[in-house]
């Protein structure tokens, strides 16, 4: 696959500092918040709860990252440069599957800066296969997350994207339990939480961390998840791209 | 034996081709042959096509009617296979992108490229690739997609309206470096409504009005087919009539002594008048494009 654009888009992203620091001090900040003072306490399932705080902000912060690159369609979509793209071998697809690679790439610092807060301030201790497991399900949980903001990347405009990213990540993020864990909430709030997806990706990531290990039906909603959300996205993008 | 050799390929054929937006029929049935290595003009007031034209060309809007072939292709395909290098009019840049970045990256995206520093020299910007897009000049911002163009190293090379924005000096450097680049062999297709650019960089001038090709040649076809040639002689006396009368004289005006003739053929009324009259102080002048292109355009009105 030709990685040009993908080098191009990671360039400029890089370069706004703004959008970096926050996509990795958002989460670190809750994190900090929420999974420090815990003072070796245990969910239910057993794993300590500075660590499920850690993998729900982990996952937080993968989602954001992987929404925030939907914004960048839009703002793409408005000025022509689809047009300008048009004019080179770059097939459509090609650009989709680029800007979904540019999610994952941009949920690893988030990832990894609240990992490395896990350890050094939450004294969270996990062996390498738990590590393991643990990275790749919050790493690819943004997957979901990347075909929602690329639906919103083509539904939005310039100036409404922003808030409405924003706005779906937060909402998504509580809702879905990431922020505060649902274990504790109403019945309803769980429910409610059922219905999102970000519950489904955080219950993949802390389910690796358990003695029963990963939760096969919450792996294979959160796969159900990221093949509809792709499929509106990728209709919104064909239905974008045919309109000549 | 005779054989026949075509020595050249044919970059863009369009037959027939027709768009309508709306009410308004953008293009009315447009036939084009373009020769690999010809550099062609696309004349024409707003609102002729041109641009329309140029965007069916490209593959980016559909005709209605008729086909369209680039190297004997899709538009799609062609530009698909990297042979072709576009420079549409203003926007459709990302503004926050560096200069070295955009070119890089239209490089990175095609099968055979020039190096991109390469092209920044060739455009004349070799030193603003570390630049945001969005702190150029409109001068300079013309050159970045100049240098996006011919990055690819393209068969065929369409600008649309190249030159908008650019002041008088930046036009001549502009087409100074577009020149380097026909000098190599490339197909080139313009559209301008700057006449004297079309007179001194097209090989031939395709003169669009109403959606339709109006006229088609060299830029002096396209001067001597519509009003030949004006002479002006101080003839004292000057039999105003029989100067009228004589073949391939189309006007006759008079200021005093001096006559202005417009013929179609001045040689001949060249030798009447030195043969038969005492005309003196003559001048033979061409009309120039934009005489030219009046006049069709006036005829096509009258027509529609």
């Amino acid at each position: 696959m030709n990685l040009a654009y993908l080098r191009f888009d990671l360039r400029r992203m890089v370069r706004n500092k703004r959008l970096m620091i926050f996509s990795i001090l958002m989460p670190l900040a809750l994190f900090l918040v929420f999974g420090t003072h815990t003072e070796g306490a245990r969910m239910d399932t057993g794993i300590t709860a500075a660590a499920y705080v850690m993998v729900s902000m982990a996952m937080f912060g993968s989602m954001s990252a992987a929404m925030s690159s939907g914004g960048a369609i839009a703002t793409e979509r408005d000025g022509g440069w689809n047009r300008t793209l048009r004019l080179t071998p770059l097939k459509p697809y090609a650009y989709v599957a680029s800007k979904v690679l540019l999610s994952l790439v941009l949920a690893i610092a988030p990832l990894v800066a609240v990992f490395v807060a896990g350890v050094a301030a939450g004294g969270v201790r996990l062996d390498t296969g738990q590590w393991t497991m643990v990275a790749l399900t919050s790493w690819l949980g943004a997957l979901p997350f990347a075909g929602l903001g690329l639906i919103i990347g083509y539904v939005a405009t310039p100036d409404s994207v922003q808030p409405i990213t924003g706005l779906t990540t937060m909402m998504v993020a509580a809702f879905g339990g990431l922020w505060l864990p649902v274990e504790n909430m109403p019945d309803v709030m769980r429910d409610i939480a059922r219905l999102t997806p970000a519950y489904w990706t955080g219950q993949t990531a802390r389910s690796t961390l358990t003695s029963a290990g990963i939760d096969s039906r919450a792996l294979l909603v959160v796969l159900a998840w990221t093949l509809v959300l792709g499929y509106i996205g990728l209709r919104r993008f064909r239905a974008d791209t045919a309109r000549a | 034996m005779t054989t026949t050799m075509t020595t050249t390929t044919t970059a863009v054929r369009l037959t027939g081709v027709t768009r309508r937006y709306g009410a308004v029929q953008a293009v009315a049935g447009v036939d084009l042959i373009i020769g690999s290595g010809e550099v062609v003009a696309i004349l024409g007031p707003n609102g002729a096509g041109k641009s329309t034209t140029i965007e069916m060309l490209l593959g980016l809007v559909r005709p209605d009617h008729g086909s369209i072939q680039v190297y004997g292709q899709s538009p799609y395909d062609a530009i698909a296979a990297g042979r072709v290098g576009a420079m549409l009019q203003s926007g459709g840049i990302i503004e926050d992108a560096k200069v070295g970045e955009l070119v890089g990256l239209v490089a990175g995206l095609h099968p055979k490229p020039m190096p991109a520093h390469e092209a920044l020299e060739r455009a004349g910007i070799a030193d603003l690739g570390d630049r945001v897009f969005r702190t150029l000049s409109g001068g300079q911002k013309q050159r970045v997609r100049f240098a996006m163009a011919i990055v690819p190293q393209p068969d065929l090379i369409v600008l649309d309206e190249p030159t908008t924005g650019m002041d008088v000096e930046t036009r001549r450097a502009f087409w100074q470096a577009m020149h380097a680049e026909t000098a190599r062999g490339r197909t080139v297709l313009f559209a301008t409504h700057y006449l004297d650019e079309a007179d001194s960089y097209a090989d031939r001038v395709v003169l669009m009005r109403h959606g339709r090709v109006v006229a088609d040649g060299t830029a002096s076809e396209i001067k001597a087919g519509v009003s030949g040639r004006t002479i002006r002689a101080t003839v004292p006396d000057a039999d105003l009539g029989r100067l009228a009368a004589l073949d391939g004289v189309s006007t006759v005006e008079t200021r005093g002594d001096v006559v202005l003739l417009q013929c179609a053929d001045s040689d001949r009324v060249l030798r009447h008048l030195l043969d038969h009259t005492t005309a003196h102080d003559i001048e033979v002048w061409s009309p120039d494009l934009e005489d030219a292109v009046l006049a069709l355009s006036d005829a096509e009105e009258a027509v529609a």
